[in-house]
């Protein structure tokens, strides 16, 4: 893992964190986005709009399917803004 | 200021919502497939009274275009995003279902139905992320009740009455609201071939309604002060069926 990618990581879990009000102790790569979160369906759109704003990248609804870990997320941004470039 | 969308604002109840909405300070995208003329005609009105508003020619019964409608306003008003739907457009074309041909079917709910989810959709995104929105469906006493020789009429109305009420449920966590007015007879075009001394007598008012008076319940809907209002139904019928 390079530095930039540790970066986005760390961005990405203050971002969460913040937003949803959850204890950034308990954010870690293996664990469960929805459940750590406590993030139902229609939470998703405010993911999507805080990846947007904080990422500049647009995930859509088939984005979030078979996304499990915080881990799955990172790979899903990262691969989002690699695609951009 | 907030962005209203009206669809089928160039006449009849949609214009007359499209004032009511303009005086109360939202900018108005007005609405219409036919009728350019009267389109303009109230756009014209809603700058008279001093409004703001413009014209958006599109048929809400093709995903297509309302899709390219929803990125054409974007790209226009940029920064903003449309607050307040009132899906007004709706045809009717009236048979006894033994004689009722398919087409005749599929065009109601189309344009009545399918239209919700066509405009709806692609706007619905930025109204939950911003945390305020408004949506009210005109359907009709058909939709309540069913209408003998509206059967597609009914359907579609009926249909968009359930769709308000699930809607409402999935998205009232948002601060979006959706709700619904049920007009009886109201004096438009689309009741002109109506026989109103008939049916008049029917009506506990004694007479038909008029659009502004249909208006003015989707003004206070839309408004901010309809905020824990939502998932309803309003009936502006002048007490012919409560």
């Amino acid at each position: 893992m390079d530095i930039r990618n540790e970066e986005l990581i760390e961005k990405i879990n203050q971002v969460m964190a913040e937003e949803f009000e959850a204890d950034p102790e308990l954010i870690r790569p293996e664990a469960p986005l929805m459940e750590t979160l406590d993030l139902d369906s229609l939470d998703l759109v405010d993911v999507v709009v805080l990846v947007d704003n904080n990422f500049g990248v647009m995930l859509s609804a088939q984005d979030f399917s078979g996304l499990k870990t915080f881990q799955d997320f990172y790979d899903l941004i990262s691969r989002k803004m690699n695609e951009k470039k | 200021m907030r962005h209203a969308l009206v669809t089928g604002g160039g006449r009849g109840i949609g214009r007359a919502i499209c004032l009511a909405l303009a005086r109360k300070g939202y900018f108005v995208s007005v609405n219409y497939l036919s009728g350019k003329d009267s389109a303009e005609e109230t756009l014209r009105l809603v700058q008279e009274g001093g409004g703001a508003g413009d014209l958006w020619p599109f048929d809400v019964s093709k995903r297509e275009q309302t899709n390219a409608f929803a990125e054409a306003w974007r790209r226009k008003h940029e920064g903003s995003h449309i607050e307040i739907i009132v899906n007004n457009a709706g045809i009717r074309q009236d048979n006894l279902m033994v004689w009722m041909k398919a087409e005749e079917w599929t065009r109601v709910m189309e344009t009545n139905l399918q239209s919700f989810f066509n405009v709806v959709q692609p706007l619905l995104l930025p109204m939950l992320a911003g945390k305020f929105g408004r949506i009210v469906n005109v359907a009709s006493l058909s939709g309540l009740k069913g209408m003998p020789g509206q059967v597609n009429y009914s359907a579609s109305k009926g249909g968009l009455i359930a769709a308000t009420k699930a809607l409402a449920q999935e998205v009232a966590r948002k601060d979006v609201t959706v709700n619904a007015v049920a007009p009886g007879f109201i004096a438009t075009d689309m009741t002109a071939d109506l026989d109103e001394k008939e049916l008049r007598t029917l009506i506990p008012a004694g007479r038909f309604g008029k659009a502004e008076e249909v208006a003015s319940v989707v003004s206070f809907l839309v408004s901010e002060e309809a905020s824990y209002v939502t998932g309803e139904v309003i009936s502006v019928n002048g007490g012919l069926y409560t």
